[in-house]
């Protein structure tokens, strides 16, 4: 039974949460106090708040087939952030509503089917890695607790969330029957050393007014996150707009303290720079890389000038999250927790700097940035604070329920090196033999190869849909609900699907793939 | 569920699904050595930019491939398999290739990839589409890059051009014996490109008076000025190499042209970036082109007495109706050709693997076109080795520099630039592979 299940995994649950650096209170028996239902278009839907002071939903169908989907929402603000009428932007508060899928779209697709859902808005956001696995734990008890009917349960997620599930599945693998994380992140150093060094890069070329790391506690530090944000965004529509003045030779911004020699070098270039050694995308919402405007042009625009516009684009997202990242992070862990002190930013360049020459305006150029940035005093972060980060689960790999993940080849958010890393460290639980063989099926969502669009004077559009793989956690609705079928499937039998039914599953989506010799590149902080 | 029941239950699945995966490892691998062939067809793809600015340069390529494979489909194929091409425009561009190659591969399901176009964009190509893992013959790449001569990095990859450092060993021979005293000058496209050139002239010896580097497209009329106006006052006839793509070239000679300094340098263009016809075409003045030097190591494709050159020409005329020939079209048959051979070397039991060894134990005594030796082998995945010399003639004619064929042989690394007698081998009876 899935309670007497659920019992010895709280049980060493709790005796880990004792141990563990970051204090989240877990009941010994989860509550469902104060549920509130209601019933609409034979949906069943109780919200309510778990012990912990997290908001929860459950979305039971009429028609229950017998499994319940329990959902783990993606990174949230972990701060409010105020109004910002100059940039447009409205407040944002801090959110801790619960959220049951993805999309309503899904939901109601699952719903359809006689799927079960549930969700929590977990008590903290920011990194909330453990608490995001306990209070997802929580409201599947409730569930479990509500409707004695369930007798299979998937976890899933997005991103950190897709992350999250999978921290529930290895570590309490007798509490679910399958999970399907969905653009699954990579560990919090791995995914702040990719944001932060692009951060960083934007620092020491651009603009050294940007604090990045070491942010004061109290109301200082929140200024002075704040304080970045302006600055990043300041930085970059400054060379945004010199690159809209002179594509091929952009001017660097004012703040830009680098030596006259490398200002020669199309700033554009120096963005590319930055994004090949953090690992950010050269593939956007509005850049793919390949295209250009109709005529001769066409070469240089998507050979040189597409694959940096595409950087900048994502770049935006990155410096705006290792903001945010590392204000959050640091005061969660104590202190600075990015590093590139050892960091050899050539190494780190590797074949890129070949491959990409046309868009880094030459190798030489390359050089010479490089050359600056190992002149560069670099971030040491504080032991004691990454210590305490890693003290959060870190993926094994120990698959022992059957487990479906769907990784975006686009993703610049989670790149699909994330999901590798999941393949690696199961392979190697396999050979440890502390993972079942044939227990992982990874399906790919590869963009379409081209989707940059011109207006009749040759300008790019900005497209106000995003394309389908292209940008964080993109998917339609069918790719989600064909990847949350597998795997109810999965948990039914208690076996993934063979190859063959997964590639018949996906054969009518031109974006979707599976095939074991795709490895993408993991993130720089493994490589 | 009592857990340990279900425990036991699990291992039993374990072991049967154990099993199966291991019959399916099996079963793909044996399946994937004849992917793309059927007994009726051999499906190849190609991945090379067809539009914009190298489209106007290299666009000519997959056509003229084409066209020759369709002349061998028409002639009885290869052992009665007839060759399908499935070409996609890269756009010159990393991504485009990465996606084109990828599609190629799991997409079109395609046999062996033939003809790929460019360094930075087959590196990327080769990558996304996982060629090595997936054991995907990579035929006659045309790309000089030493580093695809790298047999664990490229474990199926044979390039069909001299490397990049073999060209600049025997440019900087040339200059040597020809030019003695006079000022050198070397504008070339900064990547690996322009980095195996420089590796190349530095294995030689050669020390240029002055450097220019630019990007790849970073090339344009008023660069091209800027540099020459920069080394015009330099006395004598200084040497300018040409190491970039068409397109550069065709700046750097007509910013020559505005300043009229056409005739104050000894112009000496690499093989990449000097088809006369493709210069004309993009308005090069003849007399511009009259004297300028090149590496080759195809005959000239306005040769019509040779024999090769001649049996193109009429291929083309049949099967590639409109195209103009040139030294792109006959560098294309040509590795079309070899793709035939390489093929009818593997068996009539045509295997990935059987491609791959059939190459590296016959491709060194392949019919070509080439003027210099192929130098395949197990070691070595480079193709021809060597180059002559020829100097272009306002009719776009390249006739052999200093009146006489001088073929030279030499490796990418430090050894000796040697004259070699190297005869190629006879044509096929019309152009028409029979070898097993």
């Amino acid at each position: 039974m899935k309670n007497n299940k659920l019992k010895n995994g709280l049980a060493a649950l709790i005796s880990t949460t004792l141990v563990a650096a970051f204090a989240v209170v877990v009941p010994s028996v989860a509550q469902a106090s104060d549920l509130t239902c209601s019933t609409v278009n034979k949906v069943e839907t109780c919200k309510g708040t778990d012990d912990n002071g997290a908001k929860f939903e459950i979305r039971m169908p009429a028609k229950f087939n017998g499994t319940l989907f329990v959902y783990s929402h993606g990174i949230r603000y972990g701060v409010a952030l105020p109004a910002n009428p100059a940039a447009g932007t409205p407040a944002v508060p801090i959110d801790y509503s619960p959220e049951v899928a993805p999309t309503q779209e899904v939901a109601s697709a699952l719903l359809a089917q006689g799927f079960a859902l549930a969700g929590s808005g977990v008590e903290a956001q920011g990194w909330n890695l453990e608490e995001s696995v306990y209070a997802a734990i929580r409201v599947l008890d409730i569930a479990q607790n509500k409707y004695e009917k369930v007798n299979k349960i998937v976890t899933w997620g997005n991103s950190l969330g897709g992350l999250a599930s999978q921290a529930l599945a290895e570590q309490y693998p007798d509490l679910v029957d399958a999970a399907a994380p969905i653009c699954i992140a990579e560990s919090a150093q791995a995914e702040i050393t990719m944001a932060g060094d692009f951060l960083w890069g934007m620092k020491v070329l651009f603009n050294p007014n940007i604090k990045g790391t070491g942010y004061s506690t109290g109301t200082a530090g929140y200024i002075e996150m704040l304080g970045d944000l302006g600055q990043v965004r300041a930085t970059l529509t400054e060379i945004k707009t010199a690159i809209g003045v002179n594509p091929l030779k952009p001017t660097w911004p004012t703040t830009s303290t680098v030596p006259a020699a490398l200002k020669a070098i199309p700033v554009r270039s120096a963005v590319m720079l930055l994004g090949l050694v953090s690992g950010i995308s050269t593939s956007s919402n509005t850049f793919d890389g390949v295209a250009g405007p109709a005529g001769a042009s066409e070469t240089t625009f998507g050979a040189a000038l597409s694959p940096a516009l595409a950087v900048l684009e994502n770049g935006a997202d990155a410096a705006g999250l290792a903001v945010l990242a590392n204000y959050d992070m640091e005061l969660r862990a104590g202190g600075v927790v990015y590093d590139n002190s050892t960091t050899n930013f050539s190494t780190r360049l590797g074949t890129a700097g070949t491959t990409y020459a046309a868009a880094l305006s030459g190798l030489d150029s390359a050089r010479g940035i490089l050359g600056y940035l190992a002149l560069m005093p670099r971030v040491k972060a504080d032991g004691a604070a990454v210590g305490r980060l890693n003290s959060m689960y870190q993926l094994q790999g120990k698959i022992t329920v059957p487990t479906v993940v769907i990784s975006s080849t686009g993703d610049h958010i989670t790149p699909p090196g994330a999901a590798q890393y999941l393949i690696n460290q199961y392979n190697a639980s396999v050979t440890k033999k502390s993972a079942k063989a044939g227990s992982l099926a990874v399906i790919w969502n590869k963009p379409p190869n081209e989707y940059t669009k011109f207006d009749k004077n040759g300008s790019y559009i900005t497209p106000t849909v995003p394309t389908n793989g292209v940008g964080h956690c993109k998917y339609t609705t069918a790719q989600v609900v064909t990847v949350a079928k597998i795997a109810a499937t999965a948990a039914k039998t208690g076996k993934l699907p063979s190859t063959t039914a997964i590639k018949t599953a996906i054969k009518k989506d031109e974006n979707l793939f599976v095939n074991p010799n795709f490895k993408p590149d993991l993130l720089k902080f493994r490589q | 569920m009592n857990k340990s029941i279900r425990m036991k239950r699990l291992s039993i699945v374990s072991a049967v699904v154990a099993t199966g995966a291991m019959l399916l490892s099996m079963l793909p691998a044996q399946a994937a050595q004849t992917t793309g062939v059927t007994s009726s067809e051999i499906k190849l793809g190609i991945s090379s930019p067809t539009s914009g600015s190298a489209g106007l340069v290299y666009g000519k390529v997959p056509g003229a491939m084409k066209a020759y494979f369709d002349y061998i489909n028409a002639n009885g194929g290869v052992y009665g398999r007839k060759i399908k091409l499935v070409a996609k425009n890269d756009k010159y561009t990393v991504k485009g290739a990465a996606a084109s190659t990828f599609d190629l591969v799991y997409k079109d399901n395609v046999f062996a990839l033939t003809g790929a176009l460019g360094t930075a964009t087959h590196q990327a190509g080769y990558k996304a589409a996982s060629l090595a893992a997936e054991n995907v013959p990579d035929l006659f790449v045309n790309s000089g890059w030493s580093g695809f001569n790298d047999k664990t990095a490229y474990p199926t990859t044979f390039m069909v051009l001299p490397t990049y450092a073999m060209e600049a060993k025997v440019m900087a021979k040339v200059i040597k014996d020809n030019f003695p005293g006079q000022a050198t000058f070397i504008v070339a496209q900064n990547d690996e490109f322009g980095d195996d050139a420089r590796a190349g002239f530095g294995a030689a010896g050669h020390k240029f008076t002055r450097e220019f580097f630019y990007p790849q497209g970073g090339m344009d009329l008023a660069t091209g000025k800027t540099i020459l106006s920069a080394i015009s006052a330099v006395p004598g006839k200084p040497v300018v190499v040409l190491f970039g793509t068409g397109d550069a070239t065709v700046a750097m000679l007509k910013a020559a042209e505005e300043l009229k300094l056409t005739k104050k340098f000894t112009w000496l263009a690499g093989s990449v970036g000097a088809d006369a016809n493709t210069l004309l075409a993009l308005k090069v003045e003849p007399e511009t082109i009259d004297g300028v030097l090149t590496a080759s190591f195809m005959p000239d494709a306005k040769d019509s007495t040779d024999t090769y050159v001649k049996q193109f020409m009429a291929i083309n005329t049949k099967y590639n109706k409109g195209v103009v020939f040139d030294n792109y079209v006959l560098a294309a048959m040509n590795s079309a050709m070899l793709t035939v051979q390489s093929l009818r070397a593997a068996g009539k039991n045509l295997t990935r693997d059987g491609v791959i060894k059939a190459i590296e134990t016959k491709g060194s005594s392949f019919a070509s076109a080439g003027l210099v030796p192929l130098g395949y082998s197990s070691t070595s995945r480079i193709g021809y080795n060597g180059y002559w010399v020829s100097q272009i003639n306002a009719k776009g004619e390249g006739k052999p520099f200093g009146g006489k064929l001088v073929i030279y042989t030499t490796d990418s690394g430090t050894g000796a630039v040697s004259v070699s007698n190297f005869v190629r081998p006879t044509m096929p009876k019309n152009g028409i592979p029979t070898n097993s």
